[in-house]
């Protein structure tokens, strides 16, 4: 048999290889176009998952597993030869226990509709990639995705509590569990979060749920220089003010959502920093007041506050839109909007800042800067033209230097959107600013230990 | 060879897709077919850009892009959530232009079961050619030979018994066999009308209420008109959806002759397929096509409902929700006589019914409308009402779906 009928015998017609089926798992949602598998596979159970997984195993067959294909990063895309696993049939929620506080989850559920099922039990699952609407459980998971609430509820890491895994030999292992703390030895289900799929398949997750916020304000400041919005940003974290939300955006992402939304901003300003906090009815309006107090410290052109929930609900759409808006004013269609993506010490944000403006004019980057601040995260949506060279090789060298940029000031070179083929230099760079290229070693041979014969998504994330 | 110009929509309409996936996450045929990527939004979006350039380069292909482009719904619920304005559904229309044109070296790819309906679509001005059971409804009534207004049905609810049948005979069939024996019906046209014998007993009886309810509250609001009985010719919908265009313009031409001959001057419509064909798609192919186009529920008598309290669940019609502008009126009209409900998925992300798969791909049509019927009923058990008598049909599964013409209609004074 041959390995599409083996694949066949266990998927039975859940299993891709005509071109035109194929095509579309080709691409994933960064700039690399995935080579092409021998097959495409879409299990319904984790027992078919274990049984390919054996199959894989035993024939040596690299696997991609595929859950809403949004990465940025190419992680989701096939590199050399090998077969995709599309966890997408697994989207159905399992169990919600508002009691224990957690909701079981198959990791092909996408993460806006798990919230949906959520918010009827009055909870929420509070990790929002701006790609919320596709990404799934079983992708930001292994990304470790964030979103604009980490600034007060934190990434995916902290939000799951135990999953199903199938190990590349087929094995299906239970790691965690439904309580909310436990020490039983090896945090395996953190080792998990943010493997991008080079360590086992995550076939079921048990996540950590939270009530929703009983009211929500928000304050809006204008600022002339970056200075102030980091300086503003510092100063509460300093103060204790734990923000739900803290975003910056500057003029140029600005006037894209003019053009595109409508909406307006004031004239002089070149930033925008929104905070929002999320608190009971009687103190939302005091917190608001003290945030607000604290974003006037720093020479704002204009501040002013919000608890009218339209009002929010539309700015907030206009920020995970950004990246949208952004996309629409591209001058070609061979223009991509790469996106940076670095995260510093809070109290690092402002010099940071100014160093990324600084080498984005040296460079000759046209680029937007946003970020989901409060947690002292910056991204750069860089314009770059896939066909010319010259302007890729810029935003390259650009990336690189963001990154370094990162490193100096103690942060991360990636922040949330994972390593995949993308940032695996800058992350040696990352290791070898801190000295400590061993950590690298280390993960290369957990690596080993958990996937001997190096299936799981060969090629991303550690060089080999 | 392919029209420079067909191949420049393509080009457009692909380029600036980045691959983000958001389209997937609401387009109803990709979880409908279980997960088969090139059925779905970005699959399609993707294929056409493959198939661009395949054209441009090769002046040919060997992608099998058919299927994936033919089962697309045309909802257009991808278009609204698409960071950068790609229309996945719009890509699929044009793709369909590729495959049917003449000389296309798509030619192979071509549907039997498109080329049939085309074929009886042309020689009998409906696709079953059926003419004289479409006119039974209206046997007894009396219309207004005299009168400049036309009540149109563009044969759509009569059609719905047969469709419905056929589908569920190819669901048996399975793919294959259906193809055969439209290949067959295809070259002998003259066959197709024994079609007529496989209808949906139950299916005709309703939509023939639905049209005589539709009658009669248009009476009871005063309206005047005139009903071409058999002679009343198909709209030429399916023509349009299934991409071919030149066959498109040649009976859309007919049928506007034809109602000029007649003396019409207004034209009521009663369904938003075929109101959507003559207010959008007729004026691109009809030189001073300058006929009024208005629909039924725009000239009721809205002051004829009782106040109703029962609680129904508006599945609304993508044609008017999902497109623009956005016609709100079956809504506002329902509410004189209903509490009315919507379920998460409405407005500008309606979920489709799953109708327009029917006659190609009926099981994804059937798995598309079962997960409709789940959204509508998830912990509700409220009454469904439509608004178009495709979604009737194909939501309708354990008859406890009432078309929008029939409530209104149980809603009436005195
Ligand atoms: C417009 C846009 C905005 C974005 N905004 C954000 C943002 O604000 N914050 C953020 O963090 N990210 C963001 N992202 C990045 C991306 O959406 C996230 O990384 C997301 O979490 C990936 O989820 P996915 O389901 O699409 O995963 P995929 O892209 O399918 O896969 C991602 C990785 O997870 C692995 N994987 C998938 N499923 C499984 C599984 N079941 N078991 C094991 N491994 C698996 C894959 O192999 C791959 O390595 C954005 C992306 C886009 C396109
Ligand atoms: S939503 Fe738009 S950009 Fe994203 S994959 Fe679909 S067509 Fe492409
Ligand atoms: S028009 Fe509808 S069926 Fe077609 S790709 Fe868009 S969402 Fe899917």
């Amino acid at each position: 048999m041959d390995l599409k009928d083996e694949l066949r015998s266990i998927a039975g017609n859940h299993v891709f290889s005509a071109k035109e089926e194929i095509i579309p798992f080709l691409s994933d949602a960064s700039y690399f176009t995935g080579d092409e598998p021998i097959a495409v596979v879409v299990p319904g159970t984790a027992e078919e998952v274990s049984k390919i997984m054996a199959v894989c195993s035993r024939t040596e067959t690299p696997v991609v597993v595929r859950g809403g294909g949004t990465s940025l990063t190419g992680a989701s895309v096939l590199k050399g030869n090998g077969i995709v696993i599309s966890m997408n049939r697994f989207d159905h929620v399992l169990e919600t226990s508002v009691e224990d506080k957690y909701v079981v989850a198959e990791p092909g559920v996408r993460l806006d509709e798990l919230n949906y099922h959520l918010e009827q039990f009055g909870h929420f699952y509070p990790p929002d990639p701006a790609s919320s609407r596709a990404a799934t459980v079983g992708g930001s998971l292994s990304t470790n995705a964030g979103g604009l609430r980490a600034a007060m509820y934190g990434t995916t890491k902290n939000w799951v509590l135990g999953m199903e895994v199938v190990m590349p030999d087929g094995q299906v292992l239970q790691f965690g569990g439904k309580t909310l703390k436990r020490t039983s030895g090896y945090d395996l289900t953190s080792l998990m979060v943010g493997a991008e799929g080079t360590l086992g398949i995550i076939t079921k997750a048990i996540l950590k749920i939270w009530p929703l916020p009983e009211t929500k304000g928000r304050a809006v400041a204008y600022y002339k220089s970056i200075e102030s919005v980091g300086e503003a940003v510092s100063e509460l974290k300093r103060l204790g003010i734990t923000p739900m939300i803290a975003e910056f955006l500057d003029r140029l992402t600005m006037n894209s959502i003019t053009r595109n939304k409508g909406l307006k901003f004031p004239q002089d300003a070149e930033y925008m920093l929104i905070i929002d906090v999320a608190s009971t009815r009687e103190s939302v309006e005091r917190e608001l007041s003290g945030a607000a107090d604290v974003l006037k410290k720093f020479g704002p052109i204009e501040v002013t506050t919000t608890t009218d929930s339209g009002e929010m609900e539309v700015m907030y759409e206009a920020r995970k839109g950004a990246y949208a808006s952004l996309l629409t004013e591209r001058e070609r269609s061979t223009q991509r909007v790469v996106i940076g993506d670095i995260v510093v010490p809070a109290s690092k944000l402002a010099d940071t800042l100014k160093e990324s403006i600084e080498k984005m004019k040296e460079l000759g980057i046209h680029s937007g800067l946003v970020g989901h601040v409060g947690d002292g995260n910056i991204h750069a949506n860089i314009y770059a033209d896939l066909e010319d060279e010259d302007e890729m090789e810029r935003v390259e060298k650009f990336q690189r230097e963001f990154g370094a940029i990162a490193i100096r000031h103690q942060g991360s070179v990636s922040a949330e959107h994972g390593i995949g083929m993308e940032k695996m230099d800058l992350l040696i760079d990352e290791f070898e600013g801190k000295h400590s290229l061993g950590t690298l070693e280390l993960m290369k041979k957990i690596k080993r230990v958990f996937d001997p014969g190096d299936i799981l998504n060969r090629g991303k994330l550690l060089r080999r | 060879m392919i029209d420079a110009r067909l191949l420049e929509s393509l080009d457009n309409a692909t380029k600036d897709c980045i691959s983000c996936g958001f389209c997937e996450s609401v387009c109803p045929t990709l979880p409908a077919s279980d997960y088969d990527l090139s059925r779905g939004a970005r699959g399609r979006v993707l294929l056409g850009r493959a198939l661009y350039k395949d054209l441009k380069e090769k002046g040919a292909t060997e992608v099998n892009v058919a299927d994936s482009f033919y089962s697309c719904l045309d909802c257009f619920a991808c278009v609204h959530v698409c960071p950068a304005g790609v229309n996945a559904g719009e890509v699929s229309d044009i793709a369909k232009e590729i495959i049917t044109a003449t000389g296309s070296p798509l030619e192979s790819q071509k549907k039997n079961v498109a080329t049939m309906i085309v074929n009886s679509t042309m020689k009998y001005g409906n696709p079953l050619g059926l003419r004289k059971k479409a006119a039974s409804w209206s046997e007894g009534l009396e219309f207004d030979g005299s009168s400049k207004t036309l009540l149109y049905t563009g044969n759509m609810y009569q059609l719905m018994p047969f469709s419905k049948s056929m589908g569920a005979m190819k669901a048996k069939l399975g793919n294959r066999a259906a193809e055969r024996i439209a290949g067959y019906f295809k070259s002998h046209p003259q066959f197709i009308k024994l079609s007529g014998m496989f209808q949906d007993r139950t299916t005709r009886e309703e939509m023939e209420n639905s049209l005589r309810n539709i009658y009669a509250l248009l009476r009871k609001s005063g309206a005047d008109f005139n009903y071409l009985g058999e002679k009343e010719p198909y709209p030429g919908t399916f023509l349009y959806d299934l991409g071919y265009m030149e066959e498109f313009k040649e009976y859309a031409n007919t049928v506007a002759d034809l109602f000029r001959s007649e003396g019409v001057r207004r034209i009521i419509t009663i369904d938003p397929h075929t109101h959507n064909v003559l207010k959008n798609n007729y004026p691109g192919v009809v030189k001073n096509f300058d006929f009024e186009i208005v629909y039924y529920l725009d000239l009721l008598d809205n002051k004829m409902f009782e106040p109703g309290e029962e609680d129904i669940e508006y599945h609304e019609p993508c044609y008017f929700t999902l497109r623009e502008p956005v016609y709100r009126e079956p809504e506002k009209t329902l509410s004189l006589a209903g509490n009315v409900h919507k379920p998460r998925r409405s407005g500008k992300n309606n979920f489709c019914c799953g109708g327009p798969s029917e006659l190609l791909y009926p099981e994804l049509a059937h798995s598309v409308s079962e997960r409709r019927r789940e959204q509508l009923e998830a912990g509700r058990g409220r009454r469904v009402v439509t608004a178009c008598p495709i979604c009737y049909a194909n939501l309708n599964r354990d008859r406890d779906v009432t078309d929008i013409a029939n409530y209104l209609s149980e809603h009436i004074k005195g």
